[in-house]
């Protein structure tokens, strides 16, 4: 692996987890204030933004490796979105969801070693 | 966690259909970014090349399906829960590139896909309890 397909993975990670966190935020708002909204509409296209930018990137790099090689990076996104969440968004990390990510974490930085 | 719909408009059950179309999109997006890569130049990186390929296209069609129910279980279940499940896809696609696309699984792949099924089921016992009460 180069080191200029380590930052695209990067890259695409880092767009990845700040989309989830600006749907999630955008879906909470709807509960409120509903669809037809500037903020709502904001987020929302924030959010699909990042998200498609991940997803080009992912799909730029599915062209030279292997799936299940590739995909798998994407796990660590398990332990920034739980940190993230709790940080950023407020939710509440019981210890159970701690370590729950952490395993998930682990079996998938494993998966993608081998 | 509010009351929520049951049925089709479950948010539980919006996270599994959210999940198999990531599945089939992946696998989609593997198979049209092969059979493509032979055309990547300059902007190879990108991505964009793929675009030639139909099965990308039916890809895109699996994630814009799978988006829309998940922001649907993003309304419901938090994001540090339903994000951690929604990884049960990292154990499913190996399995599928196992099966369909014929991509070997190493004993280390192995041993990691028990780990995220441990882990797993660590996020989903107390969720499941919760839902009971309910």
């Amino acid at each position: 692996m180069t080191l200029w397909s380590f930052v695209l993975i990067l890259i695409s990670l880092i767009a990845f987890v700040a989309g989830q966190l600006l749907l999630k935020h955008a879906m909470e708002s709807t509960t409120a204030n509903g669809f037809r909204n500037a903020k709502v509409i904001s987020l929302l296209s924030c959010g699909t933004s990042c998200m498609t930018i991940s997803f080009f990137l992912t799909l730029g790099l599915l062209q030279h490796f292997d799936l299940s090689y590739l995909y798998p990076f994407q796990g660590l996104s398990v332990i920034f979105i739980s940190v993230a969440a709790a940080v950023v968004l407020r939710e509440k990390l019981t210890l159970q969801l701690t370590i729950g990510a952490l395993l998930i974490s682990a079996g998938i930085v494993l998966v993608s070693l081998s | 966690m509010r009351d929520r719909p049951s049925g089709f408009a479950n948010p539980w059950f919006q996270l599994w259909l959210s999940v198999l179309c990531v599945l089939v999109s992946e696998l989609l997006l593997k198979r049209g970014a092969s059979a493509t890569a032979h055309l990547a130049e300059n902007w190879s990186w990108t991505g964009i090349t793929g675009l030639a390929s139909p099965l990308v296209w039916v890809a895109i069609v699996f994630v814009i399906i799978s988006f829309l129910s998940w922001l649907y279980v993003l309304k419901y279940i938090p994001l540090s829960v339903a994000f951690p499940l929604s990884r049960v896809v990292d154990v499913l696609v190996p399995l599928s590139c196992w099966f369909i696309l014929g991509e070997t699984i190493s004993p280390r792949r192995w041993c990691g896909i028990a780990l995220v099924v441990v882990g797993l089921a660590v996020v989903a016992k107390p969720v499941a309890r919760l839902e009971e009460r309910l």
